[in-house]
């Protein structure tokens, strides 16, 4: 599985604690499911697997918690909440969110660019008409 | 607070004031803290300062390194990302992106209560410690034999994917609970349902009941472990 819309602070965190995490969820979940098999159509003798697979639910919420220290320093946006709310592949919130960075970094590399130009502008003008100061303000601003 | 900044507003109004306007041109003491330049045009153009040349004139912000007019994509070496979600069509759905998650994923959340928002709103009573459940309290859960009242046995079992398919003639160990198996039972079921739509009934019925009757051999020849090994499509088909 891949998490790409996590961020990862700091290097030192390796992805195999999330790995681990995500292997423990997963043996969990097989685990409910096969829970769920079990009692769909219970059977009498069917009573001592059950208790098994109730321990080994709580043994596994036991390693989940354990590996909860490993990843303190992941963070979660909030909004891929919402995407896999309603049943969205998270994977489009990443998507999404690179075309808006994307979308933004030109906006404002457009506006840089052009406050660049009318700077230059600027500067050509006031020279033409304020040959003196502009001279003097060069001189000040060290251009 | 409001009002104060209002009053001072009007008094120091030129409409207000005692004289009139006066003429920007008028050199006189600054004393309202703002900063003034003249600017004189016509034949012979030149700034006239309060004091000294450029008063107006600020130190400008400091050079950043890192802003807009760069390709951050490139700097944060994103590019490898944005190529690769870009170019391909994402799949809509969430189980597209969790393929191995057995149940219903793809509905909303809001509506089995299973959103990952509530958790956050409303979080689950944590930090005790998980303790094994002891033998007084598995009694709790003696269940009595038999399959779920129709109402709790929804079916909520994903496709699995095809690859998966290779499992298919492996035996279950002694004690495990099926659990390929049950899928590909189940796949068998659809694909075979889905040839035969256009026959007639009678004719389901018959393989239905064909079915039934293997399921009960197979149960006979299991480990009692196995007994409770159905999936609920099964028990509805049944």
């Amino acid at each position: 599985m891949m998490i790409p819309f996590i961020e990862v602070i700091g290097k030192n965190i390796s992805m195999t604690s999330l790995e681990n995490l995500e292997t423990q969820l997963e043996l969990f979940i097989e685990n409910v499911r096969q829970i769920h098999i079990i009692v769909s159509d219970f059977q009498p003798q069917s009573q001592t697997v059950l208790n098994q697979k109730l321990q080994s639910l709580v043994h596994g919420l036991q390693e989940v918690d354990k590996l909860k220290s490993q990843v303190q320093d992941v963070h979660v946006p909030l909004e891929v909440f919402d995407y896999i709310d309603q049943g969205r592949n998270p994977q489009l919130y990443t998507k999404d969110c690179i075309e808006k960075a994307l979308t933004k970094n030109e906006q404002v590399k457009g506006k840089i660019d052009a406050y660049r130009k009318f700077k230059a502008n600027m500067l050509l003008e006031l020279t033409r008409i304020f040959p003196n100061e502009l001279t003097k303000y060069r001189a000040k601003r060290n251009e | 607070m409001m009002g104060d900044q209002f009053r001072k507003v009007e008094q120091y109004s030129p409409k207000s004031s005692p004289r009139g306007a006066r003429s920007p041109v008028v050199p006189r003491q600054d004393s309202s803290g703002t900063l003034k330049t003249t600017i004189i045009l016509g034949p012979n153009p030149s700034i006239v300062p309060p004091s000294g040349p450029f008063y107006l004139m600020k130190e400008p912000p400091g050079e950043s390194e890192l802003t807009g007019a760069m390709n951050l994509m490139a700097y944060y070496g994103l590019e490898h990302s944005y190529s690769k979600f870009s170019g391909k069509k994402l799949k809509e759905s969430l189980s597209s992106f969790l393929p191995t998650l057995p149940g219903v994923i793809d509905a909303p959340g809001a509506q089995d209560n299973s959103s990952l928002r509530s958790v956050i709103e409303k979080p689950p009573i944590g930090g005790k410690e998980l303790l094994p459940l002891t033998s007084s309290q598995l009694e709790g859960f003696r269940l009595h034999p038999g399959p779920l009242p129709e109402q709790y046995r929804y079916i909520n079992q994903t496709p699995i994917k095809k690859h998966k398919n290779k499992h298919k003639k492996h035996k279950h160990k002694e004690g495990g609970i099926p659990s390929q198996e049950t899928h590909i039972t189940e796949i068998g079921q659809d694909t075979h349902e889905k040839k035969h739509k256009k026959q007639k009934r009678h004719d389901e019925d018959k393989e239905r009941k064909k079915r039934k009757k293997e399921k009960k051999r197979k149960k006979q020849k299991h480990s009692p472990e196995h007994s409770g090994g159905l999936t609920p499509s099964q028990h509805t088909s049944s």
